[in-house]
């Protein structure tokens, strides 16, 4: 198990620099440059000035010999600083961290909790009129676009004190309950549109699950129905499930970006909104890598999941 | 027996029904719309939905008619949507063609190359791309084109993998051009089933993509009408004046539904494995 | 019903309902089963056997399929009017079934050991670690090696003949009156075949087990039973004792099965050394005509063969024998 770990992460090490120069080099091509935007409000510099507002702006060497540098800094675990505050960018973006990764944790719990009962109650449905509507409805889910309903939610609950963050936003180490409170509806604004992919991948995954021989073979044994669900085709049928939920965490991610914007929360996503807003480059680029490099790391730590649950993958190495 | 098992599949019906609603809306629009969707008219500034005055859905903070504006922008993100699905479609289907059917190095690197652009998550790539590129209308296209590509690629390749192994030895006989003739004449059928189902669910993804990017201000730019940036202005009246929010948010919901339906009601018709047992 | 039949079906129907049509699987299927015995039910693909066996044990999936007729008498009681959840509680303790494909019939994803005991926790209400002991003896009992070990291991880590021996264990393990054998051997290869029959053969006469074991081969059924029934197009042709049908077969269809078999020690039935083979093609389920389902290929055929089912007929003799066939039965 170990050298399956040890193996995919050094695969990973390929992927992630490929991550980096398309973020880096792509960062470049944005038109306008700050150093520009910035001069715009100077009215004039002294040519040691200009020198010195290249060399902050990252404007004096040519871009591979940047790379080269940035790569350098980040190994060693300096991220840049941000071309608007002047202060380092790490710092930042750690501290916005937890609340993004919370926001994303909940917002798949809350996915699963819906998608999950509503998928395995779909495939035995014995009525199909009511796993009809169940569709549709799980379809709507899925349709409605995620800034809209955290709009709706907002107008709605901004009566009610608690509910909205309001900027006033209270981290989980403060106050557990009152953070939770403040995060469950921009959660869920996520987690619908999510349960409804999960349901129907859990839905088809068991339709095929209880077609299966050995279905047949734990019911000719006399075993009670809901053994047979439970212990039988549930555990089987997960298995696509849980690639699927890594696959998209991805997208749970960067929907926070859009949620954050909207519930007025502070976290990473809503940082890497201004930054853009602002071609502020070393906050944006190390911000997308940050979040490619947890997606990246994500779909490892589903793979591995996987590997544990299915016991066909544990012996082999690699397993694909 | 392919046709009768359209009639009777409800959900796809349903899903093209939706989505001729909004074609014939679109086509009326090129001719008619009730009120000028550009137009500001600061007399009648967040009034309420009323058929007396006709703005049947109310008017917007600069009194422009809401419904007007929301078929105006109904042409605007469907057309983005087709053309950058249609893009990222046919270049990525291209792509995983070559890369199926030329295997070796140049399969890897692409594949390799499909797998970084899959590392970022859709909205974040696009999101990205529309900040290098410039937030105009055009690039929004090639912002869901470059998203769409990876997964194309990938479903295209498999197609072909498939195929390759079955008439590989067929194909190792007769000369290039009959090995040639062979993928065209099984490729297509192999392709064509999920490409549809794909493309049908891309659509309905391209349109919340269009309308997520014009909502941050990253796409369609005002005053030209998307129901995203409607969305955006409306955030700020939301308030006093929901059905700034409602009707346009509901015009998204409803067409992305359409094509939702659409694809997986092929989905069920094409695959007889995920159908419901019996 | 003498004492020793254990299980007798009567005027078995099961249908499908397809695109195509209503399947009539099993059309009319009767026969006794006595204690300790083994019966044959032999037949090609789409005879109905496996369908008949599944029906008695009332495993077919509801859409499409639907058992709409018959009896099956066991225990004093008809299988098909009972309750959902008391024929539930007859599967793996009074009657149990194992099937053709050794790979699939068993759950991947979880334990040998776990697939033997909760079996025996369910029917014999043992306790974990009781159960896990007696696992771990039946499978040394069938011969894996390293039992005790082997007993946590996946069934992708068991080669198709002990996969199969472990269905065996399984089915057996609870003492059922009954075991329903459906093609065990077909997926496997000739040299593990003989073995698992060897076992199927001497756990169940130690255990005074009654076994219908389902094939579409002849060489197996010689070896293993006692009685045979022969099935074509859902309904059963001929019955005998197996030396009564190997050496005289009456219905034209178990004479052209047994023609087909390849032998080297004398003349085909074409008088030479050319295979023969039944002409034609097994008919459709759907449309069945009117009259004898293997008339079209019958050498034998008369006019009513078209026209009519013939009725069952009976002969006398030590043991149980009847065919199916107009040759035999008095035209009326």
């Amino acid at each position: 198990m170990g050298r399956y770990i040890a193996k995919r992460l050094l695969s990973l090490i390929p992927v992630l620099f490929g991550v980096s120069l398309i973020v880096f080099f792509m960062v470049r091509l944005i038109p306008g440059s700050a150093l520009e935007m910035y001069m715009g409000t100077q009215v004039e510099a002294t040519p040691q000035q200009m020198l010195e507002l290249k060399r902050i702006f990252g404007e004096d060497k040519p871009v591979p010999v940047l790379y080269v540098e940035w790569i350098g800094q980040i190994l060693r675990g300096d991220f840049g600083f941000s071309l608007r505050t002047g202060r380092p960018v790490l710092p930042d973006i750690i501290s916005r961290l937890p609340l993004s990764l919370e926001l994303t944790v909940l917002s798949l719990l809350i996915s699963l909790l819906i998608g999950l009962p509503q998928g395995i109650m779909s495939s035995l449905g014995k009525n199909p009129f009511l796993d009809l509507i169940n569709r549709i409805i799980g379809l709507l889910g899925l349709s409605l676009p995620q800034f809209w309903l955290a709009s709706l939610m907002v107008l709605a609950f901004s009566g009610f004190a608690g509910w909205i963050p309001m900027g006033n936003y209270i981290p989980f180490s403060e106050n557990p309950l009152k953070n939770l409170q403040m995060l469950l509806l921009p959660a869920t604004a996520i987690g619908i549109g999510f349960s409804a992919v999960i349901m129907r991948y859990t839905r088809n995954s068991m339709l095929e699950v209880l077609q299966m021989d050995y279905i047949r073979t734990a019911k000719a044994k006399g075993l009670k129905k809901n053994v047979v669900i439970w212990r039988h085709a549930l555990k089987n049928a997960i298995l696509p499930v849980i690639t699927v939920v890594g696959f998209n965490a991805g997208g749970l991610l960067s929907g926070s970006i859009v949620i954050e914007e909207v519930f007025a929360l502070p976290g990473m996503g809503r940082l890497a909104l201004y930054a853009i807003y602002q071609r502020d480059y070393p906050l944006i680029q190390a911000i997308v890598l940050i979040i490619a490099t947890i997606f990246v790391l994500v779909n490892l730590l589903t793979d591995i999941v996987y590997a544990l649950v299915d016991p066909r993958i544990r012996l082999d190495e690699g397993g694909k | 027996m392919a046709g009768k098992k359209l009639k009777l599949n409800a959900i796809a019906t349903t899903g093209i029904i939706i989505i001729a609603f909004y074609l014939v809306g679109i086509i009326v629009s090129f001719f008619w719309v009730p009120f000028d969707p550009v137009d500001m008219d600061t007399d009648h500034i967040l009034e309420g939905p009323s058929f007396a005055t006709g703005h049947i859905m109310g008017t917007d903070e600069f009194g422009r008619d809401v419904f007007s504006r929301i078929m105006a922008g109904s042409s605007i993100s469907l057309v983005i949507s087709l053309a950058g699905t249609a893009l990222g479609g046919i270049l990525g289907t291209l792509l995983g063609i070559w890369a199926g059917y030329l295997g070796g190095a140049w399969d890897h690197w692409m594949m390799r190359f499909a797998d970084i652009l899959f590392s970022f998550p859709s909205l974040l790539l696009s999101i990205f791309i529309m900040a290098i590129l410039g937030e105009h209308t055009l690039n929004v296209v090639i912002a869901i084109a470059i998203v769409y590509i990876p997964q194309f690629a990938r479903i295209s390749r498999g197609a072909i993998l498939q195929i390759k192994q079955e008439e590989f030895v067929r194909a190792a006989r007769s000369n290039g051009a009959t090995s040639h003739y062979i993928l065209y004449k099984h490729l297509l059928p192999n392709i064509v089933v999920p490409l549809i189902v794909q493309v049908s669910l891309s659509l309905s993804v391209a349109i919340l993509l269009e309308s997520s990017l014009s909502f941050l201000g990253l796409g369609v730019q005002p005053p030209a009408p998307s129901w995203g940036n409607m969305l955006s202005g409306a955030r700020k009246v939301m308030a006093i004046a929901p059905w700034t929010a409602v009707y346009p948010g509901l015009a998204i919901v409803f067409l992305v539904l359409g094509f939702n339906l659409l694809g997986d009601g092929l989905r069920d018709i094409l695959d007889p494995r995920l159908r419901n047992v019996g | 019903m003498s004492d020793d039949t254990i299980l007798r079906v009567e005027g078995l129907m099961t249908q499908f309902k397809t695109d195509y049509g209503i399947v009539k699987a099993v059309d009319g299927v009767s026969f006794d089963l006595r204690r300790g015995e083994t019966l044959g039910i032999v037949g090609e693909s789409g005879s109905g056997k496996s369908v008949t066996n599944l029906s008695i044990m009332r495993l077919i999936q509801s859409p499409p399929g639907k058992t709409v007729g018959g009896k099956v008498i066991y225990d004093g009681r008809d299988l098909l009017s009972l309750p959902e959840e008391e024929v539930r509680l007859m599967r793996g303790k009074n009657i149990s079934m194992i099937f053709q494909d050794p790979l699939t019939s068993l759950n991947p994803v979880l334990t040998i050991s776990l697939q033997i005991t909760e079996a025996l926790q369910l029917h014999h209400h043992m306790g974990k670690r009781e159960a896990k002991a007696k696992a771990v003896e039946m499978l040394k009992l069938i011969g894996i090696p390293d039992a005790e070990r082997r007993a946590n291991d996946y069934p992708h880590e068991f080669s198709g003949g002990m996969r199969q021996r472990v269905m065996v264990a399984i089915a057996l393990s609870c003492n059922p009156d009954i075991l329903i054998a459906d093609e065990p051997t077909t997926a496997l290869d000739v040299t593990i075949q003989a073995q698992i029959l060897d076992l199927i053969k001497n756990l169940s006469s130690e255990r005074h087990t009654s076994v219908i074991m389902i094939t579409h081969d002849l060489g197996v059924v010689a070896g293993m039973c006692e009685s045979i029934c022969v099935m074509y197009a859902g309904k059963i042709v001929e019955r005998a004792s197996v030396d009564d049908l190997f050496y005289d077969p009456k219905h034209p269809y178990t004479r052209g099965l047994l023609d087909s078999i390849p032998r080297l020690d004398k003349a085909g039935a074409y008088g030479d050394e050319r295979l023969y083979s039944i002409p034609g093609i097994p008919p459709s389920l759907v449309n069945l005509p009117e009259g004898c389902p293997f008339a079209p290929r019958c050498s034998k055929a008369k006019d009513i063969c078209t026209k009519a089912y013939p009725p069952e007929t009976k002969f006398d003799g030590e043991r149980p024998r009847s065919v199916s066939c107009w040759l035999y039965a008095e035209e009326k």
